[in-house]
């Protein structure tokens, strides 16, 4: 068992606010990100027993969508928007300035296991590009400076 | 200049909480609504009011209600598209962040009128913050009486249920959104039928964007005749433009409809980056095709930017200044596209990636002179004959770039280099 | 039929209401290409190469998902349909490796072929083409998903067919597309294999080579081979294959679809099924027992070692001295042939096909009064029933084609459908709508609860069941034991699920019952049937059939192979018309079935046998007695293609042709007359069986010159009912109806006769026989193929007995009962009731029979680890 019990009453809870239960797989495979980081079959199978869903079902669909991958990542995920507003305003530069500065490549774990970097499409933060993502939080507006204290911030909290 | 109907109260950092929100009029609508209109009229006002779908086709919203079948045992619902995920595009962010309630309210105005008793509120898997503000308001209006069974004692019920997507743009497309709803992948699927008559579970279902969702409050309380006041003869009310790139004042816009592209991104944006000259404007998002500088007084209308060539889309105007690649803006574009294909449907998923990797290789300096007709050929052998929009919005930048930009092609694949610098670094304060 | 006209380029084509303009086109001759459409599959739309013009559309439309309205004008050979046909291929091709060359689909390839007929001959594609590399030290990219099917991602076109008839039509889930865009990348879930019983039919329907068969591959070339046309003989199923062969050997089996029976999809025993042919355990020549040992002979020593033995026997007994035993696998000339000699030649009665039974072979005289037998139903009927019952079968493994037909009610209107049987079976979760599981040996009493249940909802419709209220009330007074409570504690069903499925059967309109091998094995049949009867007259429009067990089981007993009852199941009254075919007279000595012959052979007044093809040894439940009972015989004649079981005790074998060497008519559970092609000749020193029969006679005194099976079934067309083809020529792709008189008598109910199964404390668990997944009966034993999937025996057991046991998967368990024990390695199933044995039939190494005594109406054993 990997899931705890919390998450699997949270996934069985959610799975009955929906007319059909296949409905739930999404939010329960964000239950358990969530509580994980990653994803992995035994979590699909899970999942698919707490639901009464076919693993299939979970396996294809989490395999679709971006949010639920399989490998584990850093502490922080760092995902920098390289879509065309914040292209226009140098997103590219700011990705090799963080992978240069955490000494990583793309979809690396730092030595540390504090950070990925992986580049992302637009996450909806147009107006105030450059922009990252890093976990669930945006952080906007990104200068050389900025991004300089925001990593010495992680490091520090860890 | 700006017309601030539906970000009256962004501004206020406390307008997410309900009692703020009721202390600005929010759910009045709402009861106004159960007290006094019948589903019927309702859709009548909204027909009468003009109001356009504002997640980017702008099909007239009370006109879409009106095919959900009446005589049926099924169960009708509703699904408040929150998948922003157009590139440019940030404006229902706005909402849900800083008006939360009016979404809410939105939603609920749309389920009455079509009689859905389960609403759905499918809002991007990122959208974090966004995501916790509407629960909480969705919480807060139920301990309020404006959700749940036999609201405010007039007998409907009505739930909503708040779902994150996984991350996947093409979830915003309606069809996919309602695979992605199911717990399936985000798959496009064949219309008809037609999600008004046959969508989520099989049953007839309604989707709306948040934006267009927001404005029906204010529909309910000030009236048609008022909001078909607002905006030009055929674009009615306002729109939040969302306007990035190489302006000196980026951010969301809230203008009637009609006003120029040049007040916009002139007047409130501030001008140009730098003031360096204008070289092109993506004026609705990046599935729509972009405009020259000779197009600044475009009037922001639906009818107008097509006229000058372009489409309105979901109002992120995308302003690209003049050492700007066009060939790099195309690849950037090309990239999103061939990861955001879903994969059903074959000229969609071959095509986004081999536009890609054509316009990759002559940014990289390794054009021919025939990679241009080619790409033409394989935009024109997409668009249109694709499952869902996708393929057609995929084939637009390069169809576009291409037609106003052809020299700058030209110049690539006979330098090896782009004719004009495109190395946009960040800026260090 | 039509109900208005479209114009497909300028031609009128006549369209049924809501047919696609796809379908409408096809049906006219129009050719429109497709990939990702199927007739079957629920159009997706994905492919595109089916896009046409529609007048007054402003965009292309796919055809296949389009339905055609009255006045379309559609083109679909335009300039603009030309152009985007000839994009999608491109597309298609961008990626495609082109390794047609070493491509096991090459000369069968729909991409192939399309790109011939529509593409372009050059290519505009610059850039690398991707790869989904599976081993990097390797140039091929193949990956094996399943025991049999190899994956080739790189050729894929993403038409989804496999993963939508995986979904679709077998309600299986053990294959599905990944990833997105581009990367979407076909596979079993992690973990797992594709291996489900319909598995092959990704492969056949994979429009280019990206899913192969291992059996197929790289062998010969598609162009190179020959077709013919064979009935599949595993199952009553009766699906139509296509044998390819090339140099007189076959090479693979594939569907030769057929509406009224397959739809086109196969099982994989019928596909596979085929390889025991060319096993290396088939018998090659004649053999005769000589100093106690069977030798290899030639076919004259043979028959004349025969001709010696049968005089001898025939001098002291005459004809009674004789039986025949003929499986149910063969061919109606075969068996019509088969009990002609035996009734004329030899003249004995003694012949039977039935060996699965220990009592009442013959239905009882209110059975037969009743005319309680199969009702005429086919495939379509289940396909319409708004509810259908599964009786006491494990119908996906017995019956896999009709599972997809059941199957496909539910996915084209939601039929539901009830199972009660005495184990869970594989049809299961997804299909049934409620599964119940009853002791065995109480179905008849399951049955009865559930009419009175019917009764107490009183919603049937007493106008539908023609049965007065005194009628019902008289019945519920005399079978009062059986209902409510006391019939819930007898099955162990619970009331509250009996009134479930009541309410379910109340409501139906239409409703078919599917009575399987656990009703017919029963040693209460008799009772199980008119159960069967009474809840059919309770039940609106229903049907039932009693599935036959084997692939011309219905055909055996409609030619004669049953002691009393005569060809065209002709009465004893009608023999004159036999005796005036077959120039002579035949015996008026009443026959015996299968377990009166035993008891004749056991008490010396049988002495010789004649087995054609059955396996009476392994399938006859009484395992002991069946083998001292053989050990008398003073002269046995097996005519079989393997050294079965009951070829063991044989002195002389004569080695008989498979179902590809030979040609003739086998009748599914439909009735169903279908003619099957000679696909190959005889392997080694085989004959085919009409040619052994006519041998035989002619040897034993009469000649009939029928060597050939034409020549047979134009005798045997003078029993078939009226309208029946009189020569093979005339059997078409739709078969002949041999449609029953008898059928559906309405009667009064029967009265419930039914024994409590005696408890034993000392051999506490049913023992149930049922099949191994991919096997069925005893010849896909010699099947490489299938033997891939499940190798070897188990003992199916329960999670909580295992845990009683403390056995876990693979331990050595011992079966005993009274009779005898068996050893095997342990099987722990999931949702499998306690107390309870499962024990695979398929395999030699554990004949389930030697456990059985053929007194018992139920099997107990106790079970412990070794």
């Amino acid at each position: 068992m990997i899931l705890s019990d919390s998450a699997k009453l949270q996934i069985s809870q959610t799975a009955t606010r929906y007319p059909k239960v296949r409905s739930a797989i999404l939010p329960a495979l964000h239950v358990a990100y969530e509580e994980h980081g990653y994803l992995s079959d035994q979590m699909y199978e899970e999942i698919a027993q707490v639901l009464g869903v076919k693993f299939i079902e979970v396996a294809e669909a989490a395999s679709f969508y971006t949010m639920f991958p399989k490998a584990k990542r850093g502490k922080y995920l760092i995902q920098v928007c390289r879509n065309i507003s914040c292209a226009l305003l140098g997103s590219h530069h700011l990705t090799t300035y963080l992978l240069d500065k955490l000494n990583v490549g793309l979809g690396e774990i730092t030595a540390d296991g504090l950070f990925t970097v992986v580049e992302a499409e637009c996450l909806g933060s147009c107006t105030t590009a450059p922009m990252m993502q890093v976990n669930a939080h945006y952080y906007e507006n990104l200068t050389v400076e900025k991004v300089d204290r925001l990593i010495e911030e992680f490091r520090s909290q860890k | 200049m700006e017309t601030k109907l539906l970000s009256q109260f962004v501004g206020d950092p406390q307008q997410h909480s309900i009692e703020r929100a009721i202390e600005h009029g929010a759910y009045q609508a709402w009861q106004k609504v159960l007290k006094e209109i019948a589903p019927a009229d309702l859709i009548q006002i909204v027909k009468d009011s003009g109001l356009r779908g504002r997640g980017g086709a702008g099909f007239p919203t009370g006109m879409k209600w009106g095919f959900v079948p009446k005589e049926t045992l099924k169960p009708k619902y509703l699904c408040c598209n929150a998948d922003e995920s157009e590139p440019g595009t940030c404006k229902d962010r706005v909402l849900l962040e800083g008006d939360p309630h009016a979404v809410v309210e939105g939603m609920m105005i749309a389920s009455y009128a079509i009689d859905c008793h389960t609403a759905f509120f499918y809002i991007r898997g990122e959208y974090d913050v966004g995501q916790v503000r509407m629960s909480k308001a969705i919480d807060d209006a139920y301990a309020k009486g404006f959700l749940g069974k036999n609201i405010l004692g007039s007998g409907y019920d009505l739930d909503i249920v708040v779902h994150r997507g996984g991350g996947a743009y093409i979830c915003g497309e309606e069809t996919a959104l309602l695979s992605s709803l199911e717990g399936d992948k985000g798959l496009a699927r064949l219309k008809p039928p037609f999600p008004a008559v046959e969508g989520l579970y099989n049953c007839p279902t309604i989707i709306n964007n948040v934006e267009t969702l927001a404005n029906l409050p204010h529909i309910v309380m000030k009236g048609a005749q008022w909001f078909a006041g607002l905006g030009t003869e055929k674009s009615k009310g306002t729109r939040i433009f969302s306007v990035s790139g190489h302006v000196k004042n980026p951010g969301n816009y809230e203008l009637e409809l009609g006003y120029s592209l040049r007040d916009l991104v002139y007047g409130l944006a501030g001008g140009i980056l730098d003031d360096k000259p204008l070289k092109a404007i993506i004026p609705g998002g990046s599935s729509t095709p972009l405009l020259l500088p000779d197009k600044i007084d475009t009037k922001l209308d639906f009818e107008s930017v097509a006229a000058a060539g372009s489409m309105l889309g979901s109002g992120a105007v995308i302003v690209i200044h003049e050492e700007t690649c066009i060939v790099w803006v195309a690849e950037i574009l090309a990239h999103f596209y061939m990861h955001e294909s879903c994969g059903k449907c074959t000229p969609c998923r071959q095509g986004t990636g081999w536009m890609y990797e054509i316009l990759r290789r002559i940014e990289a300096g390794h054009g021919k002179m025939e990679d241009i007709d080619t790409l033409l050929d394989i935009a024109d052998n997409i668009e249109g004959n694709t499952i869902c929009p996708l393929g057609d919005a995929a084939a637009v930048p390069v169809i576009s770039t291409v037609k106003l930009f052809r020299d700058e092609y030209v110049y690539h694949i006979e330098h090896g280099k782009c004719k004009v610098r495109s190395q946009f670094r960040l800026r260090v304060k | 039929m039509s109900d208005f006209n479209i114009t497909v380029n300028g031609q009128q084509v006549p369209v049924t209401k809501g047919q696609t303009v796809l379908q409408a086109s096809l049906a006219a001759g129009i050719d429109i290409p497709v990939f990702c459409w199927h007739a079957q599959l629920v159009p997706v739309g994905a492919c595109r190469i089916c896009l046409v013009e529609i007048e007054k559309l402003p965009k292309l439309q796919v055809a296949c998902a389009t339905i055609a309205s009255e006045g379309m004008i559609v083109h679909t050979d335009s300039p603009k349909t030309i152009k985007a046909r000839q994009g999608v291929l491109e597309f298609i091709l961008a990626h495609h490796p082109l390794d047609c060359p070493t491509c096991d689909k090459g000369g069968e390839c729909d991409l192939q072929n399309l790109t011939f007929k529509y593409g372009l001959d050059y290519s505009r594609q610059h850039e690398p083409k991707h790869r989904v590399i599976v081993d990097a030290n390797s140039t091929f990219d193949d990956l094996l998903i399943g025991p049999e099917i190899i994956r080739n991602q790189n050729r894929c076109i993403h038409c989804y067919r496999c993963t939508r008839i995986v979904d679709e039509i077998a309600f299986e889930d053990d294959l599905g597309a990944y990833q997105r865009g581009y990367h979407t990348e076909i596979l079993p879930p992690p973990g797992r294999e594709i291996r489900n019983l319909y598995s092959g039919n990704v492969v056949e329907y994979c429009p280019v080579g990206a899913l192969t068969n291992d059996d197929w591959r790289y062998k010969v070339r598609v162009w190179l081979t020959k077709q013919t046309n064979v009935i599949c003989p595993h199952c009553p199923d009766g699906c139509n294959l296509k044998l390819w062969t090339f140099h007189n050997k076959l090479f693979r089996a594939t569907s030769n679809a057929n509406e009224n029976i397959d739809n086109g999809f196969l099982c994989d025993i019928g596909r596979y099924g085929y390889r025991y042919v060319a096993s290396a355990d088939r018998i090659k020549r004649p053999m005769v027992r000589r100093a106690g040992e069977l030798v290899e002979t030639g076919w004259e020593e043979a028959l004349t070692f025969i001709k010696k033995q049968t005089d001898d026997i025939k001098s002291k007994l005459s004809g009674s001295g004789f039986f025949g035993f003929i499986g149910d696998i063969r061919t109606n000339e075969e068996i019509y042939a088969f009990q002609r000699l035996l009734r004329r030649v030899i003249g004995s009665n003694n012949i039977d096909h039935r060996f699965h039974r220990r009592r009442r072979l013959t239905p009882g005289e209110e059975v037969i009064s009743r005319g309680i037998e199969s009702d005429n139903a086919e495939y379509k009927d289940i396909e319409n029933a708004d509810v259908i019952i599964v009786l006491g079968s494990d119908l996906h493994s017995e019956n896999p084609i009709t599972s997809l037909r059941v199957k496909r009610a539910v996915k084209r209107h939601n039929a539901k459908v009830i199972l009660l049987n005495p184990l869970p079976t594989p049809l299961g979760k997804r299909t049934a709508t409620v599964e119940v599981i009853y002791k065995q040996g109480t179905a008849a009493v399951l049955l009865h609860s559930l009419i009175d249940a019917m009764v107490d909802l009183n919603q049937f419709d007493a106008s539908a069941v023609k049965l007065s209220a005194a009628d019902i009330a008289d019945f519920r007074k005399a079978n009062a034991a059986y209902s409510g409570v006391k019939g819930s504690e007898i099955t162990g069903v619970d009331v509250s699920l009996v009134a479930r499925v009541a309410e379910m059967l109340a409501a139906a309109q239409n409703v078919f019952i599917l009575a399987g091998s656990y009703i017919e094995r029963d040693p209460l049949r008799d009772s199980l049937h008119l159960a069967v009867a009474n809840l059919q007259s309770f039940c609106k429009s229903a049907r039932k059939i009693f599935l036959p067990p084997d692939s011309n089981s219905v055909g055996a007993a409609f030619l004669g192979a049953e002691p009393t009852v005569l060809p065209g199941r002709q009465s004893w009254a009608k023999k004159a018309v036999c005796e005036d075919l077959w120039h002579g007279p035949i015996s008026d000595a009443p026959g015996k079935d299968t377990i009166g012959i035993l008891e004749a052979i056991d008490e010396d007044e049988i002495e010789c046998g004649f087995v054609f093809n059955a396996d009476p040894v392994r399938l006859f439940p009484d395992g002991e007695y069946v083998r001292s009972v053989m050990e008398k015989l003073k002269l046995l004649v097996v005519i079989d293609s393997f050294m079965t079981d009951t070829a063991r005790f044989a002195d002389v074998i004569l080695p008989l042709s498979t179902f590809a060497e030979i040609e003739g008519t086998r009748v599914n559970w439909e009735k169903r007359m279908q003619y099957s092609q000679r696909a190959i000749p005889p392997l080694h020193e085989s004959k085919p069986g009409c040619q052994i029969i006519e041998l035989l006679a002619d040897r034993l005194g009469v000649r009939f010159n029928q060597p050939n099976p034409a020549d047979v079934y134009q005798e045997m067309a003078k029993f078939l009912p009226t309208g029946a083809p009189t020569i093979y020529a005339g059997i078409g792709k739709d078969g002949f109806l041999i449609r029953s008189v008898a059928a559906n008598k309405p009667g009064k109910l029967a009265d419930l006769r039914f024994v409590a199964p005696a408890i034993d404390t000392e051999y506490r668990f049913f023992l149930l026989v049922g099949n191994a997944d991919h096997h069925r009966g005893a010849l896909t034993e010699r099947n490489e193929t299938l033997m891939k999937f499940t190798s070897e025996p188990f003992v199916g057991i329960s999670e909580a007995d295992a845990t009683d046991l403390a056995v876990s998967d693979g331990d050595l368990v011992k079966v005993e009962s009274k009779y005898g024990r068996v050893v095997g390695k342990a099987m722990i199933l999931r949702d499998f009731p306690s107390r309870r044995v499962l024990l695979p039939e398929n395999f030699g190494e554990m004949s389930t029979n030697v456990l059985m005594g053929r007194q018992d109406k139920i099997d107990l054993v106790r079970l412990a680890k070794m």
